[in-house]
């Protein structure tokens, strides 16, 4: 009889084998490796089974582990005996978990062990990341062995699915950045994009420090490196090319609307609402987005004054945006504009409308509230109502003034940033709840999914909590369930994922991590993740994402390159040009 | 009164204390080989040789098998037996499993030949027969294939240059440097006056050398050497006694016990982790499990062999 091979593992077809001393299953095995080879994780392979009455069945994964062990060493300090004095023999043996992403065809059948594992590449690989399925694959950041990994944008445009949600720690997680390398690829690739692409629409809130408020100035720190892989993505390592931004007025600028911002005044434009829009709009039920407000009856009488005050509104001959109140039955005719009587109150700003509001609900000289603007409700809830009022005055007051409209237009350039970071939550609620309702309805109205409107949304947590309800919540809740067909899609962020409306988090098609809290990875809102993923993402390096989409069944580990735009003030690069343009 | 030890030997294994009367005829044995006057213990000394080859073999009846003859049934057996080697690279330092063959035989009773079916890839038995019929008789012949298999690897892997020690006495007495090691003690080699030197050796300390089975077919040089101090032990434990051939001239003989006596003990076994501690080398354990697991699943073998015999059966239209 021959002799038997010496005890190591010698070079091979492939970088390993199927291992044969535990069964594989169709949703993973092990890959017991060639001496001469590696895998690490995130690395895609292909085993190819011969199947009895099938043929060829091609098993396609990604590993999700990495092991080496002594084979032979039956105790501890057998480590010694083999490595340190060498008087055991033993053999190394290095291998690899696989998590199977696809069966090829899909007879699904365990890979048989022995069978020779390859790295998938070229064609092997967009099989085993399912591109050649996907309608329109976009890449969306580099994988380990440097090849770009894919999304299908039909499951975030609203062909089969909508929205992205982004978890992670802040200031490791770069949720923000990662939102805005996404929007990058989305106006920058029209070619994946397709019909969505002429006339996108991104809204984008500023709501931590002024990050965001760079995104048309160049990078001064952008290298060549990052210029490489840009150009892999085929995507123009530039900064944004259409963006207008907008900040609320600065609080006590008198006549004078200065952007409330620090760093960057020059190219943004301080937006106010009128009373008028105020009006119209509805904009009232944005002022009592706490979820405190909803334990009692102040809704009620939120929905009433509302209701009043557009019947009541009558412009004002000669001051654009202002109002009096005067009662329908007086007879006036919408679009009228009128000349306030002597001593008339005339609503110019928030202050006056509150003062117009608190003579119908709660008047001065102690007389019964007026029933048609309170209702029946007790005075005690009148009185929170007009509490609440009085505090949203020094707060959001600056924000509505008469005289020219400031709204935000956001069809003047493709991304519109909206810097709210100097405001008070309550502010902040008031504004996203006040733009996203200008989005949404404009969309209803028109009931196209096309052209596309696309939100970022940092701290969804603030606007849709897990607990409570608010306008802004059932607002972001019927955009989640809704805009996806309404073609309204939401790039919403959090740190932890478990504390935003169940019903947001749930329509999200595409789940994005960067690095999370310990705790919070164990939450079942991370249940797409695998236990080796989920372990991992408490180490991801910012500028590394766990990527999960609905065509895939296994979560995948992108990097995504240095952003070409400045995100601070000391970034931006004063030559303003782009010093990689020849690259 | 004498002292009392437990052995630190598993029972299953045997006592290493067991008597091996054949060679230890006194007038066979000259313990003046190397030292005439009084023994004293004499250190080993480590000269430094680059590659140690442990070799080793392994043996498993896999069946008892019964030839049906009209004069009565004839018994037999068939077998596995691995042989390899652990070669130790000293100056890697690694130790790999090398020249590892498996072979398998059939042994049948009364000079009847049988072929045993094939029963599946690597899994064919050579039939051999013996005169007699005792059982015993047909272990023998088969343990008899695996120590000469044994005596050939360590004769080929002493001729290319490995300093070779060999699991039990040597069988094949040419001049190469060869050792074999016996853990077990099976008779008192040395007269009552030169008997408590053995007990005075330290770790890493021989006896001097004496001459057995002189004047016979297979003389050899033998020693006694300690491998370890094992604390509670009796003054024998760790003891074992080595032989090369004595057909290597004297200073030769003596430079490899020497050798012998300083290397061994760095490759004895611990108690905590091994049964035969610390007589069972830690390579030739590694091989010996190594080769058992080159033999084969015992179970596994047991049926492939009861599917191919009743194949055949079938095949031969012979009714189960």
């Amino acid at each position: 009889m021959d002799e038997v091979p010496a005890n190591r593992v010698g070079p091979g077809a492939g970088v390993g084998r199927v291992l044969g001393t535990e069964h594989t299953t169709t949703s993973g095995f092990r890959v017991v490796l060639n001496d001469d080879d590696y895998l690490q994780l995130d690395d895609l392979v292909v085993v190819r089974t011969e199947v009895p009455k099938v043929g060829e069945v091609r098993t396609y994964g990604v590993v999700t582990e990495s092991e080496a062990i002594y084979e032979g060493a039956q105790y501890e300090s057998d480590t010694h005996r083999i490595a340190g004095e060498g008087i055991l023999p033993a053999a190394k043996v290095r291998s690899a978990r696989v998590a199977v992403t696809r069966v090829d065809p899909e007879i699904w059948v365990s890979p048989d062990p022995g069978e020779v594992v390859e790295r998938a590449a070229g064609e092997e690989r967009r099989k085993a990341l399912y591109v050649d399925e996907m309608g329109r694959p976009l890449p969306i950041g580099m994988g380990r062995d440097g090849e770009p990994v894919y999304v299908d944008l039909d499951f975030f445009d609203g062909r089969k699915g909508g929205h992205m949600s982004i978890s992670g720690i802040s200031g490791v997680a770069t949720k923000t950045s990662f939102a805005l390398f996404f929007l990058r690829l989305l106006s920058g690739r029209p070619d994946i994009l397709g019909e969505g692409a002429a006339n996108l629409r991104v809204l984008v809130f500023n709501v931590k420090g002024e990050d965001l408020l760079w995104l048309d100035k160049p990078n001064r720190f952008f290298d060549a490196e990052a210029a490489h892989i840009w150009e892999r993505l085929e995507v123009p390592a530039h900064p944004f090319p259409s963006v207008s931004f907008w900040a609320p007025p600065r609080p006590s600028s008198g006549d004078v609307v200065v952007p409330d911002t620090g760093g960057r005044q020059e190219g943004v434009a301080a937006f106010t609402w009128t009373p008028r829009e105020f009006i119209d709009e509805g904009l009232l039920r944005f002022l009592f987005t706490d979820s405190d407000d909803t334990r009692n009856q102040i809704p009620f009488i939120e929905e009433r004054v509302r209701a009043q005050l557009s019947r009541f509104a009558v412009d004002v001959e000669g001051s654009p945006g202002a109002v009096v109140l005067r009662d329908p039955s007086e007879g006036h005719r919408p679009g009228e504009r009128v000349i306030p009587h002597r001593g008339e109150p005339v609503i110019t700003d928030l202050r006056s409308m509150v003062d117009a509001i608190s003579r119908f609900v709660d008047p001065e000289d102690g007389s019964e509230p007026d029933q048609k603007w309170a209702g029946r409700v007790q005075m005690g809830t009148v009185s929170a109502f007009v509490r609440r009022l009085h505090a949203a005055v020094s707060r959001v007051g600056h924000l509505v003034r008469a005289g020219e409209s400031r709204r935000i237009d956001r069809t003047r350039h493709q991304v519109t940033v909206v810097a709210i970071q100097s405001l008070h939550d309550l502010g902040q609620r008031f504004v996203v709840g006040a733009l996203l309702a200008e989005t949404f309805v404009e969309k209803e109205t028109t009931g196209q999914r096309l052209p596309l409107s696309v939100v970022v949304l940092d701290e969804l947590n603030k606007y849709a909590p897990r607990d409570g309800t608010s306008s802004l919540k059932d607002m972001l809740i019927d955009i989640a369930q809704r805009g996806r067909s309404l073609g309204v899609l939401l790039v919403g962020a959090q740190q932890t994922a478990s504390r935003v409306a169940q019903e947001v988090m749930e329509n999200a098609s595409i789940k994005v991590a960067g690095r999370l809290d310990a705790a919070e990875a164990e939450r079942a809102e991370y249940g797409w993740m695998l236990p080796s993923t989920r372990a991992r993402a408490r180490l991801l390096k910012p500028g590394t994402m766990v990527l999960s989409q609905p065509s895939i069944p296994v979560p995948l580990v992108v990097e995504f390159p240095f952003p070409p735009w400045a995100t601070r003030k000391e970034e931006v690069d004063e030559r303003g040009e782009d010093p990689f343009a020849g690259l | 009164m004498a002292e009392l030890f437990v052995e630190a030997w598993a029972p299953e294994y045997g006592n290493p204390f067991e008597a091996d009367v054949d060679l230890a005829d006194p007038d066979k044995i000259d313990d003046t080989v190397e030292i005439e006057g009084v023994w004293e213990p004499i250190p080993g000394v480590d000269d430094g040789v680059a590659t140690v080859a442990f070799v080793d073999g392994v043996r498993r009846v896999d069946a008892r098998l019964t030839i049906d003859e009209p004069t009565g049934p004839i018994p037999g057996i068939c077998g596995t037996y691995a042989v390899g080697a652990a070669c130790w690279h000293r100056q890697v330092p690694r130790t790999d499993i090398e020249r590892v063959r498996v072979e398998r035989l059939a042994v049948f009773g009364h000079g009847a030949v049988a072929p045993v079916p094939v029963a599946g890839p690597q899994i064919s038995y050579r039939s051999e027969s013996v005169s007699g019929t005792d059982p015993e008789e047909l272990v023998q012949r088969f343990h008899g294939a695996m120590r000469r298999a044994e005596a050939v690897l360590s004769e080929t892997l002493a001729q290319e240059g490995c300093f070779v020690v060999a699991d039990g006495p040597i069988n094949d007495l040419s001049a190469t440097e060869k050792v074999g090691f016996i853990k077990t003690h099976r008779a008192p080699y040395l007269s009552a006056e030169r008997i408590p030197v053995v007990a005075s050796l330290r770790r890493g300390q021989r006896t001097p050398l004496f001459l057995i089975g002189r004047d016979g077919a297979f003389p050899r040089y033998s020693w006694y050497q300690r491998l370890a101090d094992l604390p509670g032990g009796h003054s024998w434990t760790g003891v074992v006694r080595a032989e090369v051939s004595s057909h290597l001239d004297l200073a030769t003989a003596r430079r490899i016990a020497d050798r012998t006596t300083a290397v061994l003990p760095l490759v004895a076994s611990e108690p905590q982790v091994e049964p035969r501690a610390p007589q069972n080398l830690v390579p030739i354990a590694a091989l010996e499990r190594r080769l058992r697991r080159h033999m084969g699943d015992p179970l596994l073998i047991n049926r492939a062999l009861r599917s191919a015999v009743a194949r055949q059966r079938r095949a031969v239209g012979v009714s189960p």
